[in-house]
């Protein structure tokens, strides 16, 4: 049963305002990120554009911050020189529990998937960008204009995910294609989804494993015991979103 | 099946579906069963064409020189995605940003489309031409030229173009190719194997064990964005964080903060051209054991005060060093940026040998390169000084053909070294490259190649990886032009010509040439799977994408070349005075575009750097208190002025460089190569001026001093971030 599997992400730091994201479905699908692997080498990032379909605006377009990423690797710098560090966090569709995206979309063209993902309905949404505003991560992208494929450019188009229009918002679906497929495969064989057995295109691509991809609902799974970590923090927890985007802040070692 | 009787209809069909026909013959799919020898329309589809179900083809990354293994996700005879190949020991099942934007060089709305000869160089003026006119006037051509005048300019090549090419180029009495491309000069991929070769006895590059390795100093080696084989390394550094009992400790040489430094545990700023000199204060401190003859009237002060780094952190790295138990210390690109490089490198490696970690775990192997003769490497690329000589010989009217593949000379070499003007003196100019790129432009005839995945051919891996591994390259879609693969060009030539060049090139096709090359490898006891015959292992090759060994065999370095006597390091040599000139200019490697060569792929444009977060453009990054004594903040455009040139490009206020470094990224700067990269951004190489290490004649690229001047204009970057936080952001 589903509470079996139920993992304990009540810790006492996830009580008060925020909660860890964990549901009481079966599958709660989850990513978690190692910071300490990070290198910022943007392969996550070319990986989503060629899964996704996701647009380039060009030069113009991303000045006026108008950059279609759903995955975006933030650059944050502390100190002065030349005790200076950077550090890298990628960010993306956090799929929080309690989305503040959900709630202020008129048509209801973002919705709640039952597996815990926060869809995006394109052809419901009308473009009002409510959702853009009330997500506090800023991952939903808004398509200023259509894209533009030169010939032969859009043979590269993956046939299983949409080509959004002008005026569509569009943002991180954890590839929920990818995920369809490796159920559907499974259903086919016979058998239940593995651990690990699905991988978005960023986790799949990533040279040092920063990711990890997984149902949180199962306790067992990788993703889950790296929620458990010492190290795991979510972002803007405060605020109570219930993100389902664990990560794990970087280390030191001291000499 | 029912037997199809040709009714006029499916003729129709039958002509009209060949030309889109997804077959590709002779490619084998992943567990998937071979491909008929014909075309098919889709009235007969191909047994693994079924709609909407991806079939899955190994083959090879060509995107850098690494040659990384992949897997192209292809429906309906079209490449769709692509992905690391998870059995292929070198980046096992990973790839980078450029490794996953190459369907963006199949697909390029730039692509020269057939042959063509250009109508008076410069004038962008293309007249299609059919490969039999084209290559028959360039047998003419050939058969006119002293053999010994025909030259051949590579990037860093293919192995099985190398293979070819020398072949032909030997047989008909000309040169061997020449290899050099800016990407190999910025990783100082000549220095390292020159220094190999030295030291070890061996051409082949040094792998740094840095999975294993519990401390890493590295100098100015980018192994997580660009250098040498960079998944394979960042799988490493995964493995070297993933440690149990600690996370390892990075530290990084370098006079601006790459993000391989920002990964590190700690980053030193060092004074540029000073990493062999550091590396001797370092060797000093630790004694040097039996080779303390090395350190011999080292002064470690003098040493601290010229590199700008103090005395104390000095000797705390000592320590670092000393305490750890597997070190590993590693040259990378910058040091060989320098007239000082080759010394350098030996002073850098020499650390490694009082720390007594040649050949020990976690320390220094030899690249195990190919279990078979046959399928050999390629060598280490040409020096600058091989590109110099080459100029003169054709500025001497001793070159009358020239041609070009992979490299695109004109915007990589510095125009201090008047490439572009040489090749005025050449009668004949032949480039092979599948877009309209700068040398392109100066040459009479293109004859483009078949891009990446279009194309057969085999790549050893030699510049990262634990056991000897060969990467298999096969068509993953039929090709989209009327283009030719270069080493078919090549073996038609040779087949013309006949006698040696023939008997040196005997392959019917490019496809039995490949076939017979990873037969060298068949019956191999090491080999990952089983197969009964030579037919049989042919199709394994290319259905697992290559051959690999089945367990690690990393080769030992001979330290052969190491003398218990002092290690010169000469102070380096830098074009323009310090008076005129305060700054140094410190080029570097995009993380995307690399040298320039992904300019033109719009994903890579878009990718943001990780560092800046900027994209589309040129920036020059500074120092804040060097922007403040200049008086200009982010996004002013100021004017960098060399002895050898001037370019402009945007400031970015970035607090880790020096104060009296400028950091500019190369890769924009184009006049041509297509719609997404020309007329935008600038070349740093324009201010790099012509001073080599004259123990290699590898260009010292760092070597450039430059001034700012203001120009009062601002003109916005693209950056992900927003500027009003200077990066450090808080919501409160």
């Amino acid at each position: 049963m589903a509470t079996a599997k139920k993992n304990s992400l009540n810790t006492p730091e996830n009580e008060g305002g925020g909660h860890g994201g964990e549901t009481t479905a079966e599958t709660r699908w989850g990513l978690s990120i190692d910071l300490d692997k990070c290198t910022g080498c943007q392969a996550c990032v070319v990986a989503c554009h060629a899964e996704n379909n996701v647009p380039v605006v060009g030069e113009e377009e991303t000045a006026y911050g108008r950059s279609a990423h759903w995955l975006r690797i933030e650059r944050y710098w502390e100190g002065e020189y030349p005790n200076v560090k950077a550090k890298f966090m990628p960010v993306m569709c956090q799929q929080c529990t309690d989305a503040p995206c959900e709630a202020v979309c008129p048509v209801y063209a973002t919705y709640h998937s039952d597996e815990g993902l926060n869809g995006q309905i394109y052809n419901r949404c009308i473009g009002t960008r409510f959702c853009g505003s009330a997500c506090p991560y800023k991952t939903r992208m808004y398509n200023w204009f259509d894209p533009i494929y030169p010939e032969p450019l859009a043979e590269q188009l993956n046939p299983d995910v949409t080509v959004r229009s002008r005026g569509i918002m569009e943002k991180c679906t954890f590839c929920v294609q990818r995920i369809r497929r490796t159920q559907e495969d499974a259903k086919a064989e016979g058998r239940d989804v593995q651990d690990g057995e699905i991988a978005p295109a960023c986790v799949q691509s990533c040279p040092t494993d920063a990711f990890t991809f997984g149902n949180l609902n199962d306790s067992e799974s990788a993703v889950s015991q790296e929620a458990r970590s010492s190290r795991a923090f979510r972002l803007l927890d405060n605020l109570g979103t219930g993100p389902a985007v664990i990560y794990l802040k970087g280390g030191e070692t001291r000499v | 099946m029912k037997k199809a009787t040709l009714s006029r209809r499916s003729f129709l069909k039958l002509v009209g579906g060949a030309a889109a026909a997804g077959a590709t013959v002779g490619a084998m799919p992943v567990a998937a069963k071979k491909v008929g020898e014909h075309f098919e329309p889709y009235v007969v589809p191909p047994e693994e064409a079924l709609p909407g179900k991806a079939t899955w083809y190994a083959t090879t990354c060509r995107m850098c020189a690494a040659g990384c293994g992949i897997m192209v996700r292809t429906i309906n005879g079209r490449a769709k995605k692509i992905e690391g190949n998870p059995s292929y020991p070198l980046n096992d099942g990973k790839t980078c940003a450029r490794g996953q934007a190459g369907l963006q060089a199949l697909y390029n709305p730039d692509r020269l489309r057939n042959a063509v000869k250009q109508n008076g160089r410069e004038s962008r003026i293309f007249e299609p031409l059919h490969w039999e006119t084209a290559l028959s006037s360039l047998m003419d051509k050939i058969e006119a030229a002293d053999p010994a005048n025909i030259i051949f300019f590579g990037g860093v090549m293919a192995d099985n173009l190398y293979y070819v090419t020398s072949r032909w180029l030997e047989a008909i009495g000309a040169p061997p190719p020449l290899q050099y491309d800016l990407h190999a000069a910025l990783e100082g991929r000549a220095t390292s194997a020159k220094a190999a070769k030295k030291l070890f006895g061996t051409m082949q590059q040094p792998i740094y064990d840095i999975a294993n390795a519990d401390v890493i100093f590295s100098f100015g080696a980018n192994f997580v964005e660009t250098w040498m084989s960079p998944v394979s390394y960042s799988r490493a550094y995964s493995k070297f964080r993933g440690q149990t009992g600690g996370r390892g400790y990075l530290v990084q040489f370098e006079p601006r903060m790459s993000a391989t430094a920002a990964t590190a545990d700690q980053w030193v700023p060092i004074r540029p051209g000073m990493d062999g000199l550091v590396a001797l204060a370092l060797g000093k401190i630790l004694g040097g054991g039996s080779f303390s003859g090395m350190y011999h009237n080292i002064d470690i002060k003098e040493i601290a005060h010229a590199s700008g780094i103090e005395l104390d952190t000095l000797k705390k790295m000592a320590r670092i060093l000393a305490n750890a138990d597997h070190p590993v210390v590693v040259p990378g690109g910058t040091p060989a940026g320098h007239s000082n490089g080759y010394d350098s490198y030996l002073a850098i490696h020499s650390l490694n040998l009082i720390l007594n970690q040649l050949g020990r775990e976690g320390g220094v192997y030899i690249s195990p390169n190919s279990p078979a003769e046959a399928l050999e490497a390629a060598p280490m690329p040409n020096s600058f000084a091989d590109v110099e000589a080459l100029i003169e010989r054709m500025n001497g009217g001793e070159v009358e053909i020239l041609f070009v593949h992979g490299a695109n000379p004109v915007f990589e070499l510095p125009q201090a070294a008047a490439f572009k003007e040489a090749l005025a003196n050449v009668p004949y100019i032949v480039s092979f490259s599948s877009f309209v790129d700068e040398t392109a432009v100066q040459s009479d005839l293109i004859l483009p190649d078949n891009t990446y995945l279009e194309s057969w051919g085999y790549q050893v891996a030699s510049s990262g990886g634990d056991r000897p591994a060969v990467a298999s390259q096969q068509p993953i879609v039929e090709r989209m032009y009327d283009t030719r693969s270069t080493t078919e060009v090549i073996m038609a030539l040779a087949k013309e010509m006949g006698g040696a060049a023939a008997k040196a090139l005997p392959w019917e096709s490019e496809i039995l040439f490949m076939e017979d090359m990873s037969g060298s490898i068949y019956g191999s006891s090491l080999t990952p799977y089983t197969t009964k015959t030579g037919k049989e292992f042919w199709a394994a090759f290319r259905q697992h994408g290559g051959w690999w060994a089945n367990k690690k065999l990393s080769a030992e370095p001979e330290a052969v070349g190491f003398k218990n006597s002092p290690l010169p390091v000469a102070a380096p040599n830098f074009d323009g005075r310090a008076r005129e000139y305060p700054l140094f200019l410190h080029p570097y490697p995009s993380v995307s575009l690399s040298d320039g060569r992904g300019a033109n792929l719009p994903w890579l444009q878009e990718a943001p750097d990780p560092m800046t977060t900027a994209a589309w453009n040129t920036w020059v990054e500074m120092n804040p208190q060097t922007a403040h004594k200049y008086g200009v903040h982010d996004n002013d455009v100021v004017k960098i002025i060399s002895p050898n040139g001037e370019i402009e490009a945007r400031v970015v206020v970035y607090p880790g460089i020096r104060p009296d470094v400028v950091a500019i990224p190369v890769g924009q700067g184009h006049e041509d190569y297509g719609r997404y990269a020309q007329k935008r951004g600038s070349n740093p190489m324009d201010l790099v001026g012509t001073i080599t290490d004259p123990k290699t004649g590898a260009l010292a690229w760092a070597s450039a001093r430059v001034r700012i001047e203001r120009t009062g204009r601002k003109e916005k970057l693209a950056r992900l971030e927003s500027l009003h936080g200077h990066g450090k952001e808080e919501l409160t």
